[in-house]
């Protein structure tokens, strides 16, 4: 009897021992799959013409050059105005988010008011719907308020289709409804104004779910390519995605075909930013992505 | 106590909750509300690059859209990269929250990232290196699969090749959100009742069957729902690797309502196209939210 139960033991033990190996092989695999295209752009931007276009290609590139770096550094293009495009535009939305979703989702959160229902419906009912939609009268909004005349105009312009973010407005206001009424009614009892509560109070306490919902943002607003596309007027005024899919689609000098190499330097030059960005802040992107979808 | 009185105090009480929406609900409406509502409108109207010029056409547009050959491969084709990405998307994201979920939460932290990183690129760097990998004579693709006996393929030329092109692309930056999901319903999961089922000698493979996946429902019809969305508005991958072609066969329609609108300047038919769009991604979120509500979410 016992030495069946041993025996039992013993063959449950290898199972999940070999589950564990074949586990841990297919995760290196599918990983290895996934950033084959990273690997490849970032080898490719060291890699001479001649050699990315070698058959059989080079897996790591054997005589390494940066050549292709100091020719975008060092070319025609404004990469580092990109940047900085990048992210002004980026930080603006993020700051006319923050104010906009900790606002309205604290007045619909805690706040009792006729018709209150009715508008949240209302707002949160567009979370659905396809961007693209609205593009095209916003397009016509800016081109006819002629905001694209100014570096400053063209940022408010980029920043705009984001700013009434149904999803922070929402999270904003789950996050407000976990808050306990009495903590508000205890500093109203003190003394605090209304506007007291909310900055004293309220917006401390927030602070978790503002700063997941500053990453995701951040992040969403760097890479709204079509958006970014159709408003940037001149090569000063592209951020880093528009910069780079013009690099991949421009001949080299000279040449019928785009420059492999040139346009991987911009590849990684571009992921970069957000790769470092990413590894920073990774417990904020995971929170902004599970809020309010896992209850934990 | 008169009704003015009444209406007074009930203002008074709720007029900070009317202050505190106003900034964000005034740029919802400007920016949002308005729009969307200028668009259904200016898809009854025949409009060019001068806007102020537009003519009020009735359905034509939309009955013109019904008879274009070009339309309809973006309707087909937007609904196959759907039926194609999502369920691929969850199942491979599926298999690999599954297999993170047992680890270390070090090594776990660190495949999450690996899997999220494609993402955060972005779809127009992966784009970029993919065009380079889709190559059909020195591209990497190419010599992989010659390795394994199979003859060049022209990827982004010929059929169906550059449509199973797009969705190679965009499987390659979708799995990253799901993972994550899926796997913070999985820590969520009850400790006790995996103990419970290992006690009565589960091995990991059926209590990932039996017991976690199920208890993943709700998870999994929130992917569903958030994948499917934003593969309907699929559109920068095919702008950067396909142009739609050859011959509009990897085509999807917010890249039509892209070309039209913003390259043809026909405003009045890409908003038909956009609204129809809408209409498509509304009545699949009733039926997600259908089953939200089925399953108590």
């Amino acid at each position: 009897m016992s030495t069946t139960v041993i025996k039992q033991d013993a063959l449950r033990l290898a199972i999940e021992k070999t589950t564990r190996l074949i586990s841990y092989l297919l995760l290196i695999v599918l990983a290895v799959t996934f950033l084959l295209p990273l690997y490849w752009m970032i080898t490719g931007s060291f890699k001479l013409q001649t050699v990315t276009m070698a058959v059989p290609p080079e897996f790591f590139p054997s005589q390494p050059t940066l050549e292709n770096w100091s020719q975008l550094f060092n070319g025609p293009w404004p990469i580092w105005r990109w940047v900085f495009n990048s992210v002004a535009v980026s930080l603006l939305t993020v700051v006319l988010v923050l104010i906009v979703s900790s606002l309205t989702g604290y007045g619909f959160g805690k706040k009792k008011f006729p018709g209150s229902n009715i508008l949240f419906v209302i707002l949160l009912s567009t979370m659905f719907l396809p961007n693209q939609v609205m593009l095209i009268p916003l397009f016509l909004l800016v081109r006819a308020l002629h905001l694209t005349s100014t570096t400053l105009g063209t940022y408010f312009a980029m920043a705009m289709p984001m700013i009434s973010s149904p999803f922070g407005i929402f999270l904003v206001k789950q996050f407000c409804s976990s808050i306990p009424d009495e903590l508000l009614d205890a500093a109203r009892i003190d003394g605090a104004s209304e506007w007291g509560v909310f900055t004293r109070i309220m917006l401390p306490l927030l602070k978790p779910a503002l700063a997941a919902l500053s990453i995701f943002t951040f992040n969403q607003a760097w890479n709204y390519f079509m958006w970014q596309m159709v408003i940037a007027q001149n090569k000063f005024l592209y951020t880093v995605p528009v910069g780079v899919s013009i690099i991949s689609r421009t001949p080299a000098s000279g040449k019928m075909i785009t420059d492999v190499g040139l346009t991987m330097a911009g590849g990684t030059f571009g992921a970069l930013f957000m790769i470092g960005f990413f590894i920073a802040f990774q417990q904020y992107f995971i929170k902004g992505i599970t809020f309010g979808s896992v209850k934990g | 106590m008169s009704k003015i009185k009444l209406l007074a105090r009930e203002f008074r009480r709720s007029w900070s909750g009317y202050l505190f929406i106003a900034p964000g609900y005034l740029a919802f409406i400007a920016f949002m509300l308005v729009p969307i509502l200028f668009a259904i409108s200016l898809s009854f109207y025949k409009s060019s690059f001068d806007i102020s010029a537009r003519q009020f056409v009735g359905f034509t547009q939309y009955i013109q859209l019904s008879r274009d050959p070009i339309f309809m491969k973006a309707l087909v084709n937007t609904i196959g990269y759907a039926l194609v990405i999502v369920p691929t998307t969850v199942l491979i994201s599926l298999i690999i929250a599954l297999l993170i979920d047992p680890l270390g939460l070090k090594i776990q932290a660190f495949f999450r990232g690996a899997f999220y990183i494609p993402g955060v690129a972005g779809g127009v760097i992966l784009s970029v290196v993919y065009l380079w990998i889709f190559n059909p004579t020195y591209g990497l693709l190419n010599y992989l699969l010659g390795l394994a006996g199979i003859k060049p393929i022209l990827w982004l030329a010929t059929a169906p090749h550059s449509f199973q092109a797009v969705c190679a692309v965009v499987l390659t930056f979708t799995i990253g959100q799901p993972i994550i999901l899926f796997q913070a319903g999985l820590a969520s999961i009850s400790q006790d009742i995996l103990d419970a089922a290992t006690v009565d000698g589960a091995t990991s493979l059926q209590k990932a069957w039996f017991i976690r996946l199920p208890l993943l429902r709700p998870v999994l019809l929130f992917v569903l729902a958030t994948q499917t969305i934003q593969v309907f508005q699929l559109w920068e991958v095919i702008y950067m690797v396909t142009g739609g072609g050859p011959y509009n066969t990897s085509t999807s329609l917010v890249y039509l309502i892209f070309q039209t609108a913003f390259l043809n300047g026909n405003y009045g038919r890409a908003s038909a196209i956009g609204v129809v769009l809408t209409a498509i991604i509304l009545v699949f979120t009733f039926i997600q939210l259908r089953f939200w509500r089925e399953t108590d979410i």
